[in-house]
């Protein structure tokens, strides 16, 4: 360790450290003054409410629904992704034709900001005029238009399996750089051991992959949980509430319903309920490292 | 001679060019995108304004109508909105109320005021003060397929609900994608796509005592023809997946018998599908011959806080001449708001035109309110849940009506 | 059947859904956008003739070129903040034994958790009390600020994999401790550096809810923003030109990231979890 100038270190931090508190710690300040005054349509203070708004969010029944939902959007697509990423990095972590090609291919969504790729696949959902539904029916998959986006039933999967889709890309990535990071050596000896290909998986990929796994989970979960776009574009949370998230919701009463207070109450709840997930998966993954 | 004049000219020029420096007389417009002509037709009257206003620069901001109100709230929160702004006029009373919009009486004198029509200038007084200048105005017919309701064998498009009713099942039976009624379920004017029916129904959506009229008698039985069209399968299937922009869509290629909206269909019709045959007739009646069309305007505002209120004026008093008007309201497809518009032939003939202009007496405006969006999106809601099957009707809009009743009390 | 070549189709066959699924969203950018205006609304999948007109007219019609160049201008400006920031950040936190570790570990964390819409309304508020609305300046600071927590973590773990030795071997010859860090350590540190940067780009690219609120005019339009103007709110949405658009601004990403794959997948592998 160098110790010769002990201020040194906080001369490196501190441009970056100021720039992130100014723009990131201002801002949350800011929401909790909000938060507990009255706050009229637009935003200008209008005296102390104490905890007010919090309890207008809390007693909203819509408020309990996008919560549940939030839940099911977050680890839906956690675990999908998870479930899709890890056997399809697998594969491409094999040496086989057109391996390059397949890459590409896997990595594209991530090319595409989020928001285009919801407004695509909002048009090839559309019920008459959309691709989808014409494309199944070429292929004799169905023989009426499916209206995708007309009740949660079908439009809140689809609104996920899209989730999935556009978190593929960055989990794949990972695990690769994770399987690549797993030396060769460890292989070979398995092999010359007569140790099955699952014995493998078991015994050597899987555990060496555990840290790579921890942090897609976390790092995917505060991306989707925040996720807006996708449902934003397709269904804007509707019908009738079904498809709301805490994010769309947290927008529609902010900027739609002019309920600034209780949107800034609704950020910071949002914003404990992730804090407390992510050091309760910390804490967990750290304990399982452990023993 | 001459050359006094020039060198006097050009003295005054680099007076004029120093107060530019000493007082930049920067004027910011916010404005909400209609279509992709807005942005086009703001940037060329800001020109054209600037050059006879030397001083002046102005700034166009053109803002997607989706987002336009939680633009003017970040704005307004962060102290930083424009000097005039387009808003829906149904938001104006949150504006008045807020000390937001700056009263424009002071401005205008009665020549000013002749130039509008009446019925689109009075949704922007409150309390006997002007706070908005009407910039676009719309109002709702129903649209028919000409085609779509011979083949059926229905002449003449129905004058009243339940003669529709019976004609959009026999269009729907036409084909698998053809369908008798458009009807509109997802996104903005949802609710809007359900008063047509309610107002015939003699529906007031504010009653006389100050509550909801959703759950009365009006509400239940306009609710009851739309779900009743759902069930019958005389609308497009899946309502609940269309916005309006997708049900004009379905019109345009010849998929729909009959739908309800804009002007601004149209001019779409004229560009996209000239060999459409459809014609615009009025809204359908209710049993007792009522009928109502929505008649809905959108107003400029000047902000209260602007430093620039002069010379704001004087541009709002530069794109309400005549010229102006005439080529944004016919760029857009919107009604003429102002008389001498009207008049103009490409208003004065246009036979689409006047079947809106016709229905203008009966139309109602969004009532004026606070909090109004909030009371839109709990009555789309209630009526995507009967849309969907998911509630009946009578609980599920007592329901919303209870809901908005709490807000109306505030 | 060598092995190879056995492996090549179950791979395929495997992968074969999920390539199906990523490339459907494409193929209906490239059919939409290259249909004639009047065939728009009818879902076939064979246009009638292929409408290349559509990009020149998409291209005026969206105001493209613009947006482009503001996209392009906030992702690269952004990515150079922050980078420039977290090389120091990352240095500090990786060679240096001090107090506030701890707590900065943390702080980095925590940023990382808020998203930009959870502060928009306050994001706002300083841009305005910096007079930076509508000012394309103003979204380069705030992603800058925002990718900060992501750009130091990558680095600094990455950082960590570089040997101590080498840095030591140049004080011995004299060097100077800053000296030592330009030209011994950042030369080893590039490819890190470079797989980081692509992150932050990345991100600014793809933002919208600040662009949304931030910027005003058209001129400072970012390419998300433009395209969601397209469908957002008009009387009419032209469809064509919106998969257009969608299209053009796909392909420039698309092949950086077919270039720099390999490259991306390393950088993590080495970056992710240390």
């Amino acid at each position: 360790m160098q110790r010769t100038a002990p201020l040194a270190p906080y001369a490196l931090v501190m441009p970056g450290f100021l720039l992130a508190a100014f723009i990131v710690l201002w801002p949350l300040y800011q929401l909790g003054v909000i938060s507990t005054s009255e706050v009229n349509r637009f935003g200008q203070l209008r005296g102390f409410a104490g905890l007010e708004n919090y309890v207008a969010v809390f007693t909203d029944p819509d408020f309990i629904g996008a919560l549940w939902r939030t839940l099911i959007w977050t680890f839906g697509i956690v675990f999908g992704a998870l479930a899709v990423s890890f056997p399809v990095a697998m594969i491409l972590h094999e040496d086989f034709y057109g391996r390059g090609v397949a890459r590409v291919i896997v990595m594209l969504p991530w090319a595409v900001s989020i928001t285009m790729t919801a407004i695509v696949w909002r048009w090839a959902l559309n019920g008459e005029s959309g691709m989808l539904n014409s494309g199944l029916k070429n292929l004799n998959i169905i023989d009426t238009n499916i209206q995708w986006l007309a009740q949660a039933a079908t439009a809140f999967p689809v609104q996920i399996m899209i989730g999935i889709l556009v978190t593929v890309p960055f989990t794949v990535t990972i695990f690769l750089g994770g399987l690549s990071s797993i030396s060769g050596d460890l292989y070979e000896a398995a092999r010359l051991e007569g140790s099955s290909p699952l014995q493998t998986f078991r015994k050597i990929t899987f555990p060496l992959m555990r840290p790579f796994v921890n942090i897609a989970v976390v790092l995917n979960t505060i991306y989707v949980f925040n996720s807006f776009p996708i449902i934003w574009a397709t269904t804007q949370g509707g019908p009738a509430n079904s498809t709301d998230i805490l994010v769309t919701y947290l927008y529609k009463l902010g900027f739609r319903f002019g309920k600034l207070g209780e949107a800034s109450a609704l950020s910071l709840m949002m914003f404990a309920l992730l804090l407390a997930f992510t050091i309760l998966y910390v804490y967990l993954a750290s304990r399982e490292v452990r023993e | 001679m001459k050359r006094f004049t020039l060198g006097a000219t050009g003295l005054t020029l680099a007076l004029a060019m120093t107060t530019t420096l000493a007082s930049a007389q920067s004027l910011r417009v916010t404005v909400a995108e209609y279509s992709a002509k807005t942005g086009p037709y703001f940037e060329e009257a800001a020109e054209a304004f600037e050059q006879a206003n030397p001083d002046a620069d102005v700034q166009i901001e053109v803002v997607p109508w989706d987002v336009l109100l939680q633009k003017l709230t970040t704005d307004i929160s962060g102290g930083a909105n424009a000097d005039l702004s387009i808003i829906g006029t149904r938001w104006l009373i949150d504006f008045v109320s807020e000390g937001i919009a700056a009263p424009l009486d002071e401005y205008m004198d009665e020549d000013f005021r002749g130039r509008f029509f009446d019925v689109f200038l009075s949704p922007s007084v409150m309390d006997g003060q002007t706070y908005g200048l009407p910039v676009a105005a719309s109002a709702r017919a129903m649209y028919y397929n000409k085609d779509l309701l011979e083949q059926a064998g229905i002449d003449g498009p129905p004058q009243t609900w339940d003669e529709l009713a019976e004609a959009a099942p026999k269009i729907s039976a036409l084909g698998d994608d053809i369908a008798g009624f458009g009807m509109q379920g997802k996104e903005i004017e949802t609710d809007v796509y359900f008063y047509y029916a309610f107002w015939a129904y003699g529906g007031d959506l504010v009653e006389e005592d100050g509550t909801s009229g959703l759950d009365t008698e009006a509400g239940y039985q306009a609710a009851e023809t739309y779900k009743s069209l759902i069930d019958a399968g005389a609308t497009q299937p899946g309502v609940t997946a269309y916005n309006r922009e997708d049900v004009q869509n379905l019109f345009k290629q010849g998929k729909v018998g009959m739908m309800i909206t804009a002007p601004f269909l149209s001019s779409q019709i004229a560009e996209e599908a000239p060999d459409l045959d459809y014609g615009v007739t009025a809204i359908p009646a209710g049993p007792d011959g009522d009928r109502g069309t929505y008649g809905v305007t959108d107003s400029i505002i000047m902000f209260e806080n602007s430093q620039n209120k002069e010379l704001a004026w004087e541009f709002l008093d530069f794109i309400f001449t005549t010229e102006w008007r005439a080529k944004f309201t016919e760029g857009e497809g919107f009604l003429p708001v102002n008389p001498e518009v009207a008049a103009m032939p490409a208003f004065a003939d246009n036979a689409d035109l006047k079947e809106f202009t016709a229905l203008l007496p009966d139309a109602r405006f969004a009532p004026v309110i606070a909090g109004w969006e909030e009371i839109a999106g709990i009555t789309s809601d209630a009526l995507q849940t009967i849309y969907l099957g998911e509630g009946e009707i009578q609980p599920t809009l007592d329901a919303a009506a209870a809901e908005i009743n709490e807000i109306l009390d505030q | 059947m060598s092995a190879k070549l056995k492996r090549t189709v179950i791979a395929w066959a495997v992968l074969s859904p999920l390539v199906v699924v990523t490339l459907f969203p494409f193929a209906v950018m490239l059919i939409t956008a290259l249909k004639p205006p009047t065939e728009v609304l009818t879902p076939n999948w064979v246009p009638s003739r292929l409408a290349w007109e559509n990009f020149v007219s998409m291209w005026s019609a969206t105001n493209f070129g613009p947006a482009l160049w503001n996209s392009i201008y906030v992702g690269v400006l952004s990515t150079a903040i922050a980078i420039a920031v977290s090389i120091p950040f990352a240095y500090a936190l990786n060679r240096f034994d001090f107090g506030a570790k701890g707590f900065l570990r943390q702080f980095l964390l925590v940023t990382q958790m808020l998203s930009p819409i959870v502060l928009v309304i306050g994001l706002f508020r300083i841009a305005a009390a910096l007079g930076l609305i509508d000012n394309v300046n103003s979204v380069v600071l705030v992603y800058g600020a925002f990718n900060i927590a992501f750009t130091v973590w990558m680095l600094q773990s990455y950082f960590a994999t570089i040997p101590r030795d080498l840095e030591e071997a140049a004080w011995l010859e004299g060097a100077s401790h800053a000296s030592a860090l330009v030209r011994v350590f950042l030369p080893l540190a590039v490819p890190a550096i470079t797989v980081t940067a692509i992150f932050s780009f990345i991100q600014a690219w793809n933002e919208f809810v600040i662009a949304l609120t931030m910027l005003r005019r058209q001129e400072s339009y970012t390419l998300p923003i433009q395209i969601f103007s397209l469908v957002a709110g008009r009387y009419t949405v032209e469809w064509h030109h919106v998969m257009a658009a969608s299209l053009v601004a796909t392909i420039p990403v698309a092949i950086i990231f077919a270039w720099l794959q390999r490259y991306l997948v390393r950088g993590l592998g080495v970056g992710a979890v240390k």
